[in-house]
This record gives structure tokens, C-alpha cells and sequence, in this order.
């Protein structure tokens, strides 16, 4: 690492190929244009585009806010594969970048989509919120919860929604009613927790269908891409196995 | 289940449901879904099921079939024996009906895939540059590997149980009624082999990869990690495909029977 700011003497001449199209204005075209940038030292993609805009195009409109993988707002395909522009080093890549919106979501322009209609659809499906079993008493004791249970629901928790797991899923990109990894991870997040009120019974038909974890061909693009590194293989198969599980208990009564 | 409770809505709420949530609600009624809800478990469950049962019989298969390494007498031995207390008759026919199942079962959803498949990659090309660095598209390759073996499975396992069924139930092959070392080796060692070796290669990998996926689908092993799911996988996979082919090779008269004297006797 210490050795980085030395050898960098002569900083690599980085290319970048950006997705350019502007859905409001019908004159614009969908292509793909080409911006060079010398390389600096921890050169993230989030201060790569932020220096084309200030310094070559100001028209090129991407999303950023929080520029530490937090907010979820930066996802987009780095060289066809799904991931946060802030926290992939230019280092990491080849001296061509090819930068395109993240697919599935809806275009606002350039490499800016809008995915909090997705995920908000995908929450009100999947019924991603608590369901109380008593009213909260906000002075009562909270009642324990076993360690390894809270980390397992704050494992799921860690979802930024970025949507990368979206934009990477087979099944998300042919099927907009696919609630995903994201979603799958949701499900699970709820199901674990023992305040929510709906059983598994409840969740059934939710999980069960092809829109959830039957859906689902279970190709671990989504695990593999996430940048936050959910464990979303576990998700999946607990909720598999929870199912089965549910599908017993109705046939026993 | 609920709609989603006033006070979560955020000012940036659209008035109106969300297409989505539209689409959801005008979905057929709860007991329907639930049916089928239970219909996909059912399908999981039984091309999972069936699989696995298959991948194990191929090892079991494996074992017998392996008896030609001590030669035509210990070969004979065992399949006669099988064929007398009558294991072998029902088991043919027991595996063929499981076959069958799997097949009809696995390839339902193929179409469907095939169609994502073709979909993500043409959204995602230039991940196979890159494939070095995101272990997923590997999944996604194993997967197409899957239905490639799958179908060459079906032709060639097809013709092997028919052949196998006429060995078992008739004398059409053989001077007696059942599986004989003799009439065996001479249809392998005369060009068969060529059949057998696709045959071994495509079943080998087909349930090797097949049981890491049933694996990681339904958690099984997951603290071992993918990793190491995938080491075991490989193990299983040379470990019968050498002695697969080492089998093969005896049938196919390459080479003599390597542990015959075992039975302390020529062939
Ligand atoms: S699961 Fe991972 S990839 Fe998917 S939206 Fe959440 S943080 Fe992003
Ligand atoms: S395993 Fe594959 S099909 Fe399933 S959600 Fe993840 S990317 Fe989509
Ligand atoms: S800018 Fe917030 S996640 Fe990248």
C-alpha cells in the first residue's frame, strides 16, 4: 500500500466509456462516450466521475451521496458487473472502464437510476416492515433477545438497497414482479424476528411463489455482487427451509 | 397480510399504489396462490429429491459395476447374485421411473431460464472478461453445463437402461437371461466405450455439480462455506471419473481386470 504513492510516477492514463442517453430530451440518443482521466493515487470511481463532471462534461448526471458504501445511491455496472462506484478502486480495474446505468431500474439519464420505486415496491409486496405483536411501550424494558439471533437479523439489516443484487439477477431482469435477493433477504430479516406477529404460515404464499424464493434459479449472481456482502445464500436457503417446514405443519393439521 | 402502514409513507410517496402493488392485489385470490405456492414446493422438492437419490444410485452403481476389476467371475458373481434374490429386476425398473421423474421435473423450469439466462448475459456481457474476479458468473456456468449434460443424459442414459433392461429381463445379448461379463465386454470393447465414456463423463459432473447445488440451495454444509462445498465436490467428481474410467477400461478388455488377484485366480 505504502508503496503505491511511489510507483505511481507515471500515473496510468485511464479511459473511461460512459453510457450517455437523457430520457427527457428526445433528441438524445443512447451511446456510449469516451473521457480520459490521469490516475490518481486511491482513485475511486465516485472521484473519477466527479472530476469528469467538473472538469469535462457538467452535463453528466450520476448519483452519489454518502461516498463510504452506505447509502446505496452510486450502484452501476463497472465493466458489465454490478457495483458501488465509490468503494471500487481505479487501481482495481484495466485501463478501459466501461460505466453503464445498473439495468432493471428505471432510467432517470446517464448512469442515474431510480431505485427507491423498485424497493418500495418490492417492500409493500413482500409486507417488509414490522407487524407488532403488542403496541411499543417506549419506557417498558425491551424483552432479551438471544445474541446470535440479533446478530442474524442485523446481518440482514445491512442492506443498503442499492440494487445490485437486482441489476446482477437473471430473474429480476425478465420477471419485474421477482422480488430478488434484496427482498428475499427482507423476508428473512422479518421472519427471524421474534416481535414480528406473522407466522410462517402467513408468509407462505408470499415466499413460496414464483415471484419469490421458487423463482429464484439460484445462481448466486446476487451473492457474489453484493457489495456489502450479505449473506445471501443463507437468507435463501433458510427461507427454503423454513417453507418446507411450513408446508409440513398445514399437511399435519 | 396488511397494507403498508400509513406511517412509514415518506413525502415522496406516489398517491397512487405502485404498479406493482397493483398487479399484486388484482392477483388471484389467497387460497389459489397458496395452491400454487405448494405446486413449486412440490416441483423443488421432487426434482431435488430425485436427483440426489439418482447421484447416490450412481454410486452404489459404481461400486457393483467396479466388481469387473476382479474380473469376469467376481462380475458375474455379484450381478448373478443381485439378479436371484431379485434386486437387480425392480431396481431397473425402480430407477427408470426416477429418471424419468427428474427429468420431466429438472427440465420444467429450462425454457424459462434459458430465456433469463440469455437475458442477463446480454445485460452483463462483459462479465465473462472479468470472470476471474466474480465467482458468481462460474455459477451461472455450471448451471448451463447442467442442462447440457442433462440432455446428453437423457439420450444415452435412455439407451443404457434399454440395454440394461434386455441384459436383466431377456437373453437377447447373453447365453442366459441377465448381465454377464462376457457379452458386456464384448459390446464395449467393440465401440460402445466410445458411448460409455460420454456417458461417465456426463454423469460424473451431473451429479457432482448437482448435489453442490442441492446443497447450497437448501443450506446443507453452509458453515463449511461454498468453498469448501465446491473442494468436496471436486473429490467426488476425479475421484469417481478414475475410477470410472479405469472400469472402463476393463470392460472396453484395455487392460486386464487390475485387482483379480483378489480372487487368486486368472481371468
Ligand atoms: S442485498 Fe446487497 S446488493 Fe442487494 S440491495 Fe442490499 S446491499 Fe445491495
Ligand atoms: S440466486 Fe440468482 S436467481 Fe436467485 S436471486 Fe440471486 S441472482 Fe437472482
Ligand atoms: S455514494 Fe453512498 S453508497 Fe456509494
Amino acid at each position: 500500500m505504502s508503496t503505491e504513492m511511489i510507483t505511481l510516477e507515471t500515473p496510468r492514463r485511464l479511459r473511461f466509456e460512459i453510457f450517455r442517453f437523457n430520457p427527457e430530451d428526445p433528441s438524445s440518443e443512447p451511446h456510449h462516450q469516451t473521457f480520459e482521466l490521469d490516475e490518481q493515487p486511491f482513485m475511486t470511481l465516485y472521484i473519477a466521475l466527479n472530476r469528469i463532471r467538473e472538469e469535462q462534461d457538467p452535463s453528466l448526471q450520476f448519483d452519489f451521496a454518502c461516498r463510504s458504501a452506505i447509502c446505496g445511491s452510486c450502484g452501476m455496472l463497472v465493466n458489465g458487473r454490478p457495483r458501488l462506484a465509490c468503494n471500487t478502486l481505479t487501481r482495481d480495474l484495466g485501463e478501459t472502464i466501461r460505466l453503464e446505468p445498473l439495468p432493471v431500474f428505471k432510467l432517470i439519464g446517464d448512469l442515474s437510476v431510480d431505485t427507491g420505486t423498485w424497493f418500495r415496491g418490492m417492500a409493500e409486496q413482500v409486507g417488509g416492515w414490522i407487524e407488532e405483536k403488542a403496541p411499543f411501550q417506549a419506557h417498558a424494558e425491551e424483552e432479551r433477545m438471544d445474541a446470535d439471533l440479533a446478530q442474524a437479523i442485523y446481518e440482514g439489516e445491512r442492506c443498503i438497497e442499492c440494487g445490485c443484487c437486482i441489476a446482477g439477477c437473471g430473474v429480476a431482469n425478465v420477471n419485474p414482479d421477482f422480488v430478488g435477493a434484496a427482498g428475499l433477504n427482507r423476508i428473512a430479516r422479518f421472519m427471524r424476528d421474534p416481535r414480528d406477529a406473522r407466522s410462517e404460515d402467513d408468509w407462505f404464499e408470499v415466499v413460496s411463489d414464483e415471484n419469490g424464493v421458487f423463482g429464484c434459479i439460484g445462481l448466486m449472481g446476487c451473492h457474489d455482487v453484493c457489495p456489502k456482502e450479505l449473506p445471501l445464500l443463507e437468507q435463501y436457503a433458510y427461507l427454503r427451509r423454513k417453507m418446507l417446514g411450513a408446508a409440513r405443519e398445514e399437511e399435519r393439521t | 397480510m396488511s397494507a403498508a402502514p400509513a406511517e412509514i409513507d415518506r413525502p415522496v410517496s406516489p398517491p397512487t399504489p405502485t404498479p406493482r402493488r397493483a398487479r399484486r392485489e388484482a392477483r388471484v385470490d389467497g387460497a389459489q396462490r397458496r395452491r400454487e405456492a405448494r405446486r413449486q414446493l412440490r416441483y423443488e422438492l421432487i426434482s431435488g429429491g430425485s436427483g440426489v437419490a439418482l447421484a447416490l444410485f450412481m454410486w452404489g452403481h459404481m461400486a457393483l459395476v467396479g466388481s469387473i476389476l476382479t474380473g469376469a467371475r467376481g462380475f458375474d458373481a455379484l450381478a448373478g447374485g443381485l439378479e436371484e434374490v431379485y434386486i437387480a429386476q425392480p431396481t431397473v425398473l425402480a430407477i427408470t421411473a426416477l429418471f424419468l421423474i427428474h427429468a420431466a421435473m429438472a427440465s420444467r423450469k429450462i425454457p424459462a431460464q434459458i430465456r433469463e439466462h440469455r437475458k442477463l448475459r446480454a445485460v452483463t456481457e462483459p462479465l465473462r472478461v472479468e470472470s476471474a474476479r466474480s465467482p458468481g458468473h462460474l455459477e451461472s456456468s455450471l448451471w448451463v453445463w447442467q442442462v447440457w449434460t442433462g440432455m446428453i443424459l437423457l439420450v444415452l442414459g435412455s439407451f443404457h437402461l434399454v440395454l440394461v433392461g434386455f441384459d436383466v429381463f431377456t437373453d437377447t445379448f447373453g447365453v442366459r437371461t441377465g448381465i454377464e461379463a462376457a457379452s458386456t465386454q464384448a459390446r464395449v470393447s467393440e465401440g460402445l466405450w466410445i458411448v460409455y465414456a460420454l456417458l461417465l463423463l456426463c454423469v460424473e459432473f451431473h451429479a457432482s455439480t448437482g448435489l453442490y447445488r442441492f446443497a447450497v440451495k437448501w443450506g446443507i454444509g453452509s458453515r463449511l462455506g461454498r468453498p469448501a462445498l465446491r473442494r468436496i465436490e471436486h473429490v467426488l467428481l476425479y475421484g469417481f471419473l478414475g475410477l470410472g474410467f479405469l472400469t472402463l477400461a476393463v470392460l472396453a478388455k484395455w487392460i486386464e481386470p487390475p485387482l483379480a488377484f483378489l480372487l487368486g485366480a486368472t481371468v
